[in-house]
């Protein structure tokens, strides 16, 4: 630096004491001219001393940039926020670094991240900044975020796909339905054995598949059509299932027990529907003796696990990945009638509340259902 | 029972896009005695039409109970029920919406339009039958309703 200041010091200070000196000075060149973050002295708003690495970043050589406003670089709309924020660090109100755009030389546009505190400099108030290229960061997270809207869109978009399918066909598929139910009524006896099977046949399918419409909108209907969420006590949810289910109930003589459940942020119909699922399928899917079923609940910090065990028929390993699927089915209508949407069901419905479902079960012995559900609700969007 | 025997011939008018269905309601009517007068519009526009007597209409009765469908092309169901509603000379003719949908807010809409009734056209032949029969019924020979206490 000042050539007078260096000639002082060689006639004032002994050898050692110039020596470390000259270390210093040595370390801080090193230091400043090559650290690989941009760094500045800036007073009455120009550039005093700036490194390597911040006029590469600006696209400038260093001697260019030395008496240059150091806001002429910063994009125009983001001036007054570059302002804001140093004076706000400045003042010691925040560190952490404000990122902001910049305009290189080239006329590029670069995202960066400052930070500044004030240093005196030639003995006189300055600012002493930092300032890293953030821009293939903020690329990532904007691609980030555009393939998040994507996904999001296209969901949505195939909710509404299913939505609309099954409500749509349903009006067609009653009129298969009704008509070869009046064929069969009007003409039933008055036409040959075979033409009663095939008009049997046909009935039963129009049936089947209104079954299956019904299931699918329903399905997706928890995206669709779901509610608000709100404080939901467990319990209520497990009784009103319990009342949903009351036939089954009684004729299987099936006990269930469950101990005390917490109040959870969620939707109640579909709670109310997961756990009747669940039930239906714990009642459905038993041994020759009557089913026996608890619920309990396990609460870590926000996340409450429920796990609703059985000692039905279990499931056979190879399956475990598969019975969450849409119309996934193990066994023939006639072993268990059903359609394969009740835990297709259940896993949206669990997903909804953010949270995830799982089953682990041994074949002859039983299942154990369990699934997670977040108290501070899931739910985005 | 007597109050059915004794009733005249009412006109039921049944506003559908689908003939499917009109020829269903019509099936499930016709053991019906005595026989009522079955009319047909085949979207709201027409219905409206048959309602003030315009255009072919002109010599169209008017209908003792409307079954109506909500989604039609050219005027839905619910614009033909606030028409009806917010026409003094009609808006006492019971209407009910028999249509394809379970949508909660189409109930409420219909409701909220002062709708008669609204059902769910039921999938089974047979609870559709019977559906026409006691709807039909219920509004014909049960209610009291104010035109024909006035006759």
């Amino acid at each position: 630096m000042s050539q007078v200041l260096e000639t002082n010091q060689v006639e004032a200070k002994p050898a050692a004491v110039e020596y470390e000196s000259r270390q210093s000075r040595e370390l801080f060149r090193a230091l400043f001219y090559r650290s690989p973050i941009g760094t500045y002295i800036v007073q009455n708003g120009q550039f005093r001393l700036v490194n390597r690495q911040l006029a590469h970043t600006l696209g400038y050589e260093e001697e260019e940039l030395i008496g240059r406003p150091s806001l002429a670089s910063v994009l125009t709309e983001d001036r007054d926020l570059v302002r804001e924020n140093a004076i706000r660090m400045l003042k010691g109100e925040c560190s952490l670094g404000y990122e902001f755009r910049v305009v290189t030389k080239q006329a590029k546009i670069r995202w960066v991240m400052e930070t500044v505190a004030p240093i005196l400099y030639r003995r006189k108030r300055a600012t002493l900044g930092s300032l890293v290229d953030v821009t293939d960061r903020k690329l990532v997270e904007e691609r980030l975020r555009q393939s998040a809207l994507e996904i999001q869109r296209s969901n949505a978009e195939l909710e509404q796909f299913a939505y609309v399918i099954s409500h749509d066909l349903q009006e067609p598929l009653r009129m298969v339905a009704s008509y070869t139910q009046l064929l069969a009524k009007r003409y039933g006896n008055k036409l040959d054995a075979d033409a009663d099977e095939f008009i049997s046949y046909a009935v039963d399918g129009a049936k089947r598949m209104q079954t299956l419409l019904h299931e699918l909108l329903e399905y997706s209907r928890v995206g669709t059509r779901g509610k608000p969420f709100s404080l939901v006590n467990c319990e209520h949810v497990v009784n009103q299932a319990l009342a949903n289910l009351k036939i089954a109930l009684e004729e299987s003589g099936a006990t269930v027990t469950y101990d005390v459940l917490p109040t959870v942020l969620g939707d109640e119909g579909q709670l109310v529907r997961l756990f009747q699922n669940l039930l239906g399928n714990a009642i459905k899917f038993r041994r020759e003796e009557p089913p026996q079923i608890m619920i309990r609940a396990q609460r870590r910090q926000h996340v409450v696990t429920f796990y609703v065990q059985d000692n039905g028929i279990g499931i056979d390993p190879e399956h475990i990945q598969s019975i969450f699927e849409i119309f996934r089915r193990l066994h023939t209508a006639e072993e268990y009638p059903g359609t394969g949407m009740g835990l297709a069901i259940c896993k949206k419905i669990v997903e909804r509340h953010g949270g995830h479902i799982s089953v682990q079960s041994r074949p002859g012995e039983g299942s154990t259902f369990q699934f997670a559900i977040s108290m501070a609700g899931g739910e985005s969007g | 029972m007597s109050v059915q025997t004794a009733r005249r011939p009412l006109d039921i008018l049944v506003v559908d896009d689908n003939p499917g269905d009109i020829r269903l309601t019509a099936e499930a009517l016709k053991d019906e005695e005595p026989q009522n007068s079955l009319h047909t519009a085949r979207d709201g526009v027409e219905a409206i039409n048959f309602l003030r007597r315009t255009g072919r209409y002109g010599d169209a009765p008017r209908p003792d109970l409307i079954l109506l469908d909500l989604d039609m092309p050219r005027m839905g169901g619910l614009q033909v029920l606030a028409e009806i509603k917010r026409d003094k000379a009609l808006k006492d003719i019971p209407v009910v919406i028999l249509t394809g949908s379970h949508e909660i807010e189409d109930v409420v809409k219909t409701y909220n339009l002062h709708a008669n009734c609204y059902i769910t056209k039921p999938i089974e032949l047979d609870q559709f039958t019977k559906m026409v029969k006691s709807v039909t019924n219920f509004w014909l020979t049960i209610v009291n309703c104010q035109r024909r206490t006035a006759n």
